[in-house]
């Protein structure tokens, strides 16, 4: 009795634990879409003149992105090695065959990010310099994510 | 049955063997460019950079993590059929193509034969290379000419039989290598044929996003509709109307510059590359390929994979 209960209590823990883990994997793709409508509706929408320049509206996008890299390494914990994302891009494995290489594309997109804030003052210093936030967006994408 | 017709049977046998094989031989011949069809011509080098460019050829024969100039090869291809290696194409006389004449150079690009006469396989893309003109293949090899020389020599191919046999590559090229050049369309722009140049020839668009068939030809009815990768996993999008369609032209050529999707999505994988190299043409030469990809009709792709578990 006392071992059917232990069996059945482990195995919901497991359960709990499988969640939860799952559960990063769709902050991970929540946050990355967040990622996509900041840099995608807000600033490089200004950058390319399909809106106007609004510093509040650069700067709360700006924020947003800095939080994520932040957020980010924890959410590819080791636990969540293997498990499938729902949507269309899946974290490659390299990610956690190379962590060191990972940690360095995690740096350098939130450098990146504060260069960006430091600099992006008006619609030409944001042309200027928000090219390098795409570009870390790229390079991480390069090497850690595949399109399925 | 009697010893004669036996033999007879026997000769007819090795007949058509002999026939088969003269045929097959005969179909196979490397195709060349030679030295007489070159004209004299001072060549432009700018013009070299923007082919070499539009052609990615840094995508796979610059040095892994180098700069893209030196063109020292060693990365490795892998496709359904084994794993190549870019070869060194610096202007090194023993291990690059620094002891090469024009004609050489020209007959491995716009025919995929190589200077002793035989096949190259297709991960070098010369099936959509051939479309280049004469004059830019030319400016490509002044080019490439001014980049550093390496010396060192990559490694051989890992190919089973019988795709190692390159005189088999004649069989593909028969297939699926048309050998035409790029004809201008005069219905249309100049805009959309230049476009029409560097997406189907130079840029080779087509050789990653189109569907291929187990020989490792394009499906023509499906070209640029996506299908699996060919270099491994994953899947390359379609890029005909059938996804594009909601992409402006200048949504299009932002992507080709910065290789951001108008969703906010940025490309990654193996396009990454392709983004490296269109970022280094002109606002032009992106538009030009912009409105060329709108005008391509909307193409249902292969079907997809199903969805793996959401659990392992
Ligand atoms: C440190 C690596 C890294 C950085 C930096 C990064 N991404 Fe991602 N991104 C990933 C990975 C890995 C995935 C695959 C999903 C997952 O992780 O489960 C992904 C997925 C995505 C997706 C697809 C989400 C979905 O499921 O549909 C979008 C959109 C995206 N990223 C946008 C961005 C943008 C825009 C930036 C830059 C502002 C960015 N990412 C920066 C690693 C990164
Ligand atoms: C998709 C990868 C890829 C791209 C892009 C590519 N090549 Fe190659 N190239 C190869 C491979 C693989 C070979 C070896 C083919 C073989 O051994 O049959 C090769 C062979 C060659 C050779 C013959 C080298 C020798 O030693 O015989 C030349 C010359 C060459 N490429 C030039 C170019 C030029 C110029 C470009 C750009 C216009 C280019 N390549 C783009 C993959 C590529
Ligand atoms: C070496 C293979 C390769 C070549 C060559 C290539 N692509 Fe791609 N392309 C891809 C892959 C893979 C993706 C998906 C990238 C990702 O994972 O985000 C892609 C994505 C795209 C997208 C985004 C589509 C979407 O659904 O978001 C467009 C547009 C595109 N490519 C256009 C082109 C054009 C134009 C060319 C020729 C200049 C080209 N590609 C050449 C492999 C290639």
């Amino acid at each position: 009795m006392i071992r059917g209960i232990v069996i059945v209590g482990t195995l919901l823990l497991g359960v709990g634990v499988v969640a939860a883990q799952q559960d990063l994997v769709a902050q991970r793709a929540t946050l990355m879409k967040a990622n996509g409508k900041n840099l995608g509706t807000v600033l490089s929408a200004t950058a390319k003149g399909d809106k106007p320049y609004d510093q509040a509206a650069i700067d709360a996008a700006l924020n947003v992105l800095e939080d994520t890299a932040k957020k980010l390494p924890a959410l590819y914990a080791d636990s969540t090695k293997g498990l499938k994302s729902e949507g269309d891009f899946q974290a490659s494995p390299k990610i956690w065959e190379n962590k060191a290489g990972f940690a360095a594309e995690i740096d350098a997109f939130a450098k990146a990010v504060s260069d960006v804030k430091a600099k992006a003052k008006d619609l030409d210093s944001l042309k200027a310099s928000l090219p390098a936030i795409g570009k870390q967006c790229g390079s991480c994408h390069e090497g850690f994510r595949v399109k399925t | 049955m009697g010893a004669r017709m036996l033999r007879k049977l026997l000769m007819l046998a090795v007949l058509a063997a002999v026939a088969g094989f003269a045929v097959y031989w005969f179909v196979t011949i490397p195709g060349t460019i030679p030295q007489s069809a070159l004209a004299a011509y001072t060549p432009n080098v700018a013009n070299g950079k923007t082919v070499f460019d539009a052609g990615g050829c840094a995508s796979c024969h610059a040095v892994p993590k180098e700069d893209r100039t030196l063109l020292g090869g060693g990365m490795a291809l892998p496709s359904p059929f084994g794993t190549f290696y870019a070869p060194n194409i610096s202007p090194h006389p023993t291990n690059g193509i620094g002891n090469w004449t024009e004609a050489q150079f020209a007959t491995a690009v716009l025919k995929g034969t190589s200077p002793s006469g035989e096949h190259y396989f297709p991960a070098f893309p010369y099936g959509s290379y051939h479309l280049a003109k004469l004059e830019d293949v030319r400016d490509l090899f002044a080019y490439i000419k001014t980049l550093p020389p390496l010396s060192g020599r990559s490694r051989e191919h890992e190919l089973p039989f019988p795709f190692n046999i390159r005189r088999n590559v004649g069989g593909w090229k028969l297939l699926f290598f048309a050998d035409k050049p790029f004809v201008p369309d005069p219905k249309q722009s100049a805009a959309w044929n230049r476009g029409s140049y560097l997406v189907n020839g130079l840029g080779h668009c087509a050789e990653c996003h189109s569907p291929r068939n187990p020989l490792g030809g394009i499906v023509s009815a499906q070209k640029f509709a996506g299908g699996p990768n060919p270099e491994g996993e994953g899947w390359v999008p379609n890029i005909t109307q059938k996804r594009l369609g909601s992409w402006r032209e200048k949504d299009i050529a932002y992507f080709l510059e910065t290789g951001e999707t108008p969703e906010g999505d940025t490309t990654g994988g193996i396009m990454t590359r392709v983004i490296k190299n269109m970022a280094q043409l002109s606002p032009e030469d992106r538009n030009a390929m912009a409105v060329y990809l709108k005008s391509l009709a909307p193409v249902d792709g292969p079907p997809r994979p199903p969805k793996k578990e959401t659990r392992s």
